[in-house]
């Protein structure tokens, strides 16, 4: 099922939360509206866990995770960091990365067999990431963009990538994911599909902005409903011409 | 894409408000004091001002109104021929055309009143041209009343036009009088439109929005036409016509076979051919409604047979009714599809589509090895879906069962069985103000161990390490000890024995210091300013002396002549003029050979110690004298010359805020 929310009047839901199938780290804000529609979705399969690194909300553009393990920036504070072990369940590993690109969510994207990165990532990054998050790493770029965490979004049965991305490289990205891919946006148009949506593998969190079309499309790549993938270019194509052109 | 929003046309006032509120915003606006012995130019300043001023608001709100009425040449033809429709396009067009002169013709009149008042010489001729000007541009204005008042009749109705984008998923209903459009738009979007048994109910297009394939469709309900020709039509007929001739969409054709409608199948056909041609290139949909009634198998084989050309034609005709909602959906579902079908069909001969063809690809992994990458999906979420779904077809069968039961009675004891667990929000709002995030609750440590106090770590050094827990005790050691010390005296000042000697120093001190302040006292009083005693009375004694304080000091014991020889009233000179005492200062040396000796000395030589510091000193002065001569500009030392004593600009005129010299 995917899910409309909106944190504090902001759309970007995949700012203010990080989504995995093991946790989701949701923001500290002013009311706790915005954490009970994570707790009511998730809360009795994976901890739902209040967080901030370095002092900042916008956590899902600061770390990058899955159901492995938790790369932090070396920004974090101690406290932070003891926080989230404390919360975190024991089989997912904590690491604090010394990263010049510091906002990891924005130069990775990964889901648990795969990692794309950005192509100036530290070699160093690069090590600790296959081996804490257990993933193969790509360098790689979204529709000529290397913040490839901001403009795909993936998890284990689906991605979603930058509108732009041509469809050779969208062939291209999704034979290096093994997953089905497809460009789209969310939020009413916006191209930052990773910062304007969570997912994992059976639940999807978008902006409140997001229409009907661009949930329908997410629903049926990522397969949280009865639909597969194909049926974007099938029983939905008609809509989303309509929609688009 | 052009959206066509009516609503926001400003209000047309009537020619009397028009006029009035210009004049009044004119008499509010300018400056209303000129009097007659001011200078001419200023007069007549003063009335070209309101007259520009008045010509130009009248020029400005002509100006809003002629922009904001949409043109019909540039608005989508659909609305161009709506309002041809309803307004009249003729008198609309006329209506902004002669606004657009009578702004021309006041902007004339002001021009030549301008020119006019360049020559009028006194205040009364210059007023008088004004009042000639603004009364032109008034009856102007006046002349426009039926335009102004109709312009607004037609500002009141754009606004109450429904919102029709022209360009969107559109569904046009149309059809006889009577036939059920008003009941099908009702049906299927939440635009309640009215329905009643006469015909003619609706009198206007009707616009209701329906969801269908994750998009958005806009249903127009058209009023019902008759059978004649178009010239013959009324507004209400046009309007539908209108839609159906300039909206691209697919139009579903009402038949009603039952003839309640009070006319027949022949009619309704007749009708449908002669308003084919509004039809060409749109799909259409024949609706056979009131089936509860007569179904469209049951008619007659002469109205069987008029309906065959719609199968020549292939086009499709489906029955329902809007009373038992049978086929209601279906009718929906195949008029969308058709238009979906349609359109796309139409893009895909466009450019259009190539922009959008990556985002309709679905990039389907080739296998790279031979390793699954299977999802991750609890079996809680597994266990959940199958609970909802199972929960989704109870609920299905239940209501089959009894569905006259009360939705509310059968949903009240469901919803209490199936507790849900209390959110942070829950307990939020429960709180409220009280409330602080708890963020160590959910920890996934054992319960006893959740709100252990965390050791503060500092460069890897645990703090608590570091302190010596014996600390308290040892402080407090330390504050007896010094209690004990405090108590003993051992900070306690020493106290000095006094002797007899020292004792009497001590007296004679104070008395000493006692008989001088009343000495000091005595003097101040003697050095008054105030008013001295005539000169008939005896004169006061000289009060201090050498030999009053020798017997001062001598009554309280002090003998100070013999212990102060060299003190200081002993060096003063006797009262006679004898020299034979050598002078107590150095002798002034006869620096320029002066003859004469106690004369006094000219100015620039008194008070300077040598002829080389009068000289230094001399030069000095001459140089400051020439300084400041040459920079004021002044003939000499003496020369004090103030330029203007009164300049006039810091001296005419009224005063504002500022200070006197400052302007």
């Amino acid at each position: 099922m995917a899910t409309r929310v909106q944190f504090e009047n902001n759309n970007e839901v995949g700012v203010f939360t990080k989504l995995t199938n093991a946790y989701c780290i949701v923001a500290i804000g002013g009311s706790e509206n915005y954490y009970s529609v994570f707790e009511s979705e998730l809360a009795e399969t994976v901890p739902v866990i209040h967080a901030s690194l370095a002092g900042c909300r916008i956590i899902g553009r600061m770390c990058v995770g899955n159901r492995h393990g938790l790369l932090v920036p070396s920004s974090t504070t101690d406290t932070e960091l003891q926080h989230l072990r404390n919360s975190l369940p024991d089989s997912v590993c904590l690491q604090r990365v010394e990263e010049r690109l510091s906002a990891l969510g924005n130069v990775i994207v990964c889901n648990d067999y795969v990692a794309l990165v950005h192509p100036d990532l530290d070699r160093e990054t690069e090590e600790i990431l296959a081996d804490v998050l257990k993933v193969e790493v790509f360098r790689q770029t979204v529709a000529s963009n290397g913040l490839v965490g901001s403009y795909a979004i993936l998890s284990n049965q689906g991605g979603l990538v930058h509108p732009h991305t041509s469809t050779q490289d969208l062939d291209e990205l999704s034979s290096l994911l093994q997953v089905p891919l497809v460009a789209g946006t969310v939020n009413r148009g916006s191209e930052v599909v990773g910062a304007g949506m969570v997912v994992n593998d059976w639940a999807a969190f978008c902006g409140m902005d997001t229409t009907s079309t661009e949930i329908s499309v997410v629903e049926s790549v990522f397969k949280l409903n009865d639909a597969t993938p194909a049926a974007i270019a099938t029983t939905m194509r008609a809509s989303l011409i309509d929609s688009m052109a | 894409m052009v959206l066509y929003n009516f609503k926001k046309i400003a209000v047309v006032p009537t020619s009397k408000d028009f006029i009035d509120f210009t004049l009044s915003k004119t008499q509010r606006r300018t400056p209303c004091v000129v009097h007659k012995h001011y200078k001419i130019s200023r007069i007549r300043g003063f009335y070209m001002r309101k007259i520009r001023f008045t010509q130009q608001n009248f020029h400005d709100r002509l100006s809003q109104i002629i922009q904001e009425f949409p043109k019909l040449d540039n608005v989508h033809p659909f609305y161009a021929d709506l309002m041809n429709v309803l307004y009249d396009k003729d008198h609309y067009k006329i209506a902004l055309g002669q606004l657009n002169h009578a702004r021309h013709l006041i902007d004339n009149v002001g021009k030549d009143y301008l020119r006019l008042l360049k020559f009028g010489d006194s205040l009364y001729r210059c007023k008088q041209l004004k009042r000639a000007a603004l009364g032109r541009m008034a009856t102007i204005m006046k002349r426009q009343a039926s335009n102004l008042e109709y312009l607004e009749q037609v500002r009141q109705h754009l606004a109450r036009l429904p919102s029709i984008d022209p360009y969107t998923r559109t569904i046009i209903i149309c059809g006889f009088p009577n036939v059920g459009k008003s009941s099908f738009i009702n049906k299927i979007t939440r635009a309640e439109v009215e329905v009643q048994p006469y015909a003619f109910t609706t009198k206007s297009l009707y616009v209701g929005h329906t969801d269908y394939k994750y998009l958005r469709w806009q249903v127009i309900d058209t009023p019902g036409i008759l059978d004649h020709p178009l010239d013959e039509r009324n507004v209400i007929e046009m309007q539908a016509v209108t839609a159906l001739a300039h909206l691209r969409a697919i139009v579903l054709y009402f038949l009603d076979p039952s003839g309640q409608c009070g006319h027949s199948i022949s009619e309704q056909m007749s009708l449908f051919n002669s308003i084919k041609p509004l039809f060409n290139n749109k799909p259409v949909l024949v609706v056979a409604n009131k089936s509860d009634v007569v179904r469209i198998e049951d008619i007659s084989e002469e109205d069987k047979e008029l309906l065959k050309p719609l199968e020549e034609n292939n086009i499709p005709l489906l029955s329902m009714s809007t009373l038992s909602e049978e086929g209601v959906s279906e009718v929906k579902l195949q008029a969308c599809e058709a238009l979906l079908a349609y359109r796309i069909e139409n893009k895909a001969q466009t450019k259009k589509l190539d922009g959008i063809l990556n985002r309709l690809h679905v990039a389907i992994p080739k296998p790279r090895d031979d390793k699954e990458r299977l999802p991750f999906i609890p079996d809680s979420v597994w266990i959940k879906k199958l609970a909802k779904t199972k929960a989704a077809a109870n609920q299905e069968v239940e209501m089959d069962e009894d569905e006259e039961e009360e939705e509310d009675e059968e949903n009240a004891p469901k919803l209490g069985k199936k507790k849900k667990k209390k959110t942070e929000r829950d307990i939020e709002m429960e709180m409220g103000d009280d409330y602080i995030l708890d963020l160590k609750k959910n920890y996934d440590l054992p319960d006893e161990y959740k709100y252990d106090i965390i050791p503060e770590i500092w460069e890897g050094h645990n703090i608590a390490d570091y302190i010596d827990p014996e600390i308290f005790k040892k402080l407090e050691e330390l504050e007896k000890e010094e209690n004990i010390r405090d108590e003993a005296g051992y900070y306690a000042t020493p106290k000095i024995e006094l002797d007899s000697t020292i004792e009497d120093i001590k007296k004679l001190a104070a008395q000493i210091r006692e008989r001088k302040e009343i000495m000091k006292q005595e003097s101040r009083i003697a050095a008054t300013t105030k008013p001295k005693l005539p000169r008939t009375s005896t004169a006061s004694a000289r009060e201090r002396s050498v030999s009053r304080l020798k017997s001062e000091m001598a009554r309280i014991g002090v003998d100070i002549d013999e212990k102060a020889k060299d003190a200081n009233y002993k060096r003063t000179r006797g009262r006679s003029r004898s020299l034979s005492k050598p002078g107590l200062k150095r002798m002034r040396l006869n620096s320029a050979g002066d003859s004469r000796s106690m004369s006094r000395a000219p100015r620039d030589k008194s008070g300077v110690k040598d002829p080389e510091t009068r000289l230094k000193l001399k030069k000095i002065a001459h140089k400051a004298i020439a300084k400041k001569v040459g920079k004021m500009g002044l003939k000499g030392e003496a020369d004090r010359f103030i330029g203007t004593k009164m300049p006039k600009h810091l001296f005419s005129g009224k005063r504002g805020i500022g200070k006197t010299q400052r302007r």
